[in-house]
């Protein structure tokens, strides 16, 4: 026994106790969210700074004398004179599967009243985006279930396609949707036990939204069954700017994390124009120097480097991929602005809303002639492309002959069935909220637009016409659909039972 | 007081030139502020504000508090002494002050290092841990 003791005194006595080292720092002045902190020479840039009363900081502005740092939490409990410390980590984020379902704040704790997130595995906000050597080219479709997106404008696994357009166009409602079908492919594909299909998870970013508006959004995913593949991060407008200032790098973060471990992922920003601003109001406390329109003169810096973080990676680093979505709101139909012509140059297209074709009644409201999918095409379905590679020309020609025509003049038997069509099609495209259409129901219906079926049709009965299609062909041409879904093209036998299952259709038509 | 840009400006050009070999020439400084008061001019005080502020903040960078829950003997002070000479170089002064506080041990504070051996320290780890 005395033994026993001796050795474990022994041990206390050759015990070393090393004196922790600490970087310190006064906080000198603070308000608006902003803490200004002298001292903290070894401060580094992004560092978390712990401002003590369990906030926590982090350091923007490294200056001669003083850290600029944004506060994450109740400021109005620090004081001046506190002290604050680095901690040596840049800001984290939990990351995972077990994020999926919940709503979380920009700091990934839970807002959603579910409990703690199980999550073992953190992110950091800021990383820096895949290199050209882990890339490779986008070449998978991310089906939206929105018929002129999927015909015309089609987004790949991996691209930055900007949703821009005014207030109250349905911008929203386009990422809804999308996030919808990605859920309803993803719990098809479970069903049938189909180990092909590559699930798409999403990532919603609501930024300086009203909460009503987020709780909208959830209540649509909820009833749509698209919550369990959907995580939420939300920095509301009653949110501290700091916070709606890094929502978007909390999300991208999350993304990642799908991307690097083999999945994918489709993330929207709604809206990076509230970013820009929440940055802009950051910047200026902390007073950066600042541009145009009193942004920062690294605001560009801050949307590209957000969006670079889209990518599809090489098979060899995991075949991962994170689909951008970010969504600018224009005023007045201004795409010139400084933010939307920033967003428009960094993304791979952009889809364009219109306030005066959401009035008309064309809902979603996509302007064909402004809108682009600049990489797209390259992950669009055979059949898709072989339905729909003349749509866009034949839109574009009817608007210009609908323009014309306007002027009363009597028009020539080509000119008007152009019209016809043209009209017939902006009718077929017209779809209703939150109701994604699957793609082989797409393909068929506008195989039929193409080879005429629809013209038998009056225009304003178009859409019954569609409705009762689509109808005959998942109730009793359901095998056919699945050929288009399998074989991805429409090749001269497929065509044969379109033309067959059309004409049969046509004969019940009334 | 409101500084502006100007002020601040003139005020780190000023303090640069008290400044020899990283150390502030206490003398010069001195003259600068004599000189600038007696200059009258309307920006006087917003600069001698912001000079005093650079001041201050040279000698916190180079004064070591040391902190103790007892007086430390002569030759504990010597040793310290010299390991932040070592450390920082010899344009450190070193300041002591007892804290009951600390319960024991020592904590110093260079600049903004804080080297935190106290037995107060390694209780709020300890609890934080827990």
């Amino acid at each position: 026994m005395a033994n026993l003791r001796e050795e474990i005194e022994a041990q206390i006595a050759g015990a070393k106790r090393t004196a922790e080292w600490q970087n310190v720092g006064v906080i000198r002045e603070i308000g608006d969210g902003v803490a200004k902190v002298e001292g903290l020479n070894d401060a580094m840039l992004n560092e978390m700074i712990d401002l003590g009363r369990g906030i926590t900081g982090i350091a923007l502005n490294l200056e001669e004398t003083e850290v600029g740092v944004i506060i994450l939490g109740d400021y109005t409990e620090l004081q001046e004179g506190d002290e604050a410390r680095t901690t040596g980590k840049v800001l984290q984020v939990p990351v995972g599967m077990g994020l999926l379902g919940r709503v979380v704040n920009t700091l990934g704790e839970p807002i959603d009243g579910k409990g703690p997130i199980k999550s073992d595995v953190a992110y950091p906000v800021e990383k820096v985006a895949p290199g050209i050597i882990r890339r490779q080219s986008v070449s998978q479709p991310v089906q939206t279930g929105i018929m002129p997106i999927d015909a015309m404008i089609p987004i790949g696994r991996g691209q930055r396609e900007l949703i821009i357009g005014d207030r109250a166009t349905g911008k929203t409602t386009i990422c809804i949707d999308t996030m919808i079908s990605q859920a309803k492919l993803n719990k098809a594909a479970e069903a049938a036990g189909d180990k092909s299909h590559r699930p798409l998870y999403n990532i919603y970013v609501a930024i300086g939204q009203k909460q009503s508006t987020v709780a909208r959004v959830i209540a649509i995913l909820e009833e749509a069954g698209a919550m369990p593949y959907t995580i939420m991060v939300v920095a509301s407008a009653s949110d501290s700017a700091t916070s709606q200032y890094l929502a978007p790098f909390a999300g991208a973060a999350m993304s990642e994390w799908f991307m690097d471990n083999g999945m994918d992922a489709l993330i929207v920003y709604d809206d990076l124009s509230k970013h820009a601003v929440a940055y802009r109001q950051v910047s200026l406390v902390l007073k950066r120097p600042s541009g145009r329109e009193a942004y920062p003169g690294d605001v560009f810096y801050l949307h590209s480097r957000l969006l670079e973080r889209a990518a599809r990676v090489a098979e060899k680093y995991g075949n991962g991929s994170v689909t951008a979505l970010p969504i600018i709101e224009t005023q007045a139909g201004d795409v010139s602005a400084y933010i939307p012509t920033n967003v428009i140059s960094i993304t791979d297209g952009q889809i364009y809303l219109e306030t005066d074709l959401f009035y008309q009644g064309v809902r979603p409201a996509i302007s064909v002639g402004l809108s682009v999918s600049r990489v797209g095409s390259a992950a669009q379905l055979k059949a898709m492309k072989q339905v729909a590679g003349q749509l866009k020309g034949d839109l574009a020609q009817f608007r210009e002959l609908a323009a014309f025509a306007q002027f009363g003049s009597d028009l020539d038997a080509k000119t008007q069935a152009q019209i016809d069509r043209g009209k017939r099609i902006m009718e077929i495209f017209k779809q209703p909220q939150y109701n994604p259409i699957p793609v082989e129901v797409q393909v068929a219906v506008l195989w039929a637009v193409q080879n005429g079926y629809v013209d038998k049709a009056p225009v304003e009965r178009v859409k019954e016409f569609q409705n009762k299609l689509t109808d005959f062909l998942t109730t009793r041409k359901s095998d056919l659909l699945a050929r288009i879904g399998k074989e991805k093209a429409i090749s001269d036998s497929l065509k044969a039972d379109l033309k067959a299952a059309s004409d049969e259709f046509a004969q019940t038509w009334k | 007081m409101k500084i502006n840009k100007r002020a601040r400006r003139e005020a780190n050009q000023l303090f640069r030139l008290c400044v020899a070999n990283d150390v502030l020439d206490e003398g010069r400084a001195r003259e600068v502020a004599r000189q600038v008061a007696a200059a009258g001019h309307r920006n006087s005080q917003a600069v001698l504000s912001h000079f005093l502020r650079l001041v201050r903040l040279d000698q916190e960078r180079h004064t070591a508090h040391v902190e103790s829950a007892t007086p430390l003997p002569v030759d504990l002070r010597i040793a310290i002494e010299a390991s932040l000479m070592r450390r920082y170089g010899g344009v450190l002064t070193a300041t002591y002050a007892h804290r009951p506080e600390l319960i024991g041990g020592v904590r110093i504070r260079a600049g903004s290092d804080v080297y935190d051996g106290s037995v107060l320290a390694g209780l709020t780890a300890l609890e934080k841990r827990f």
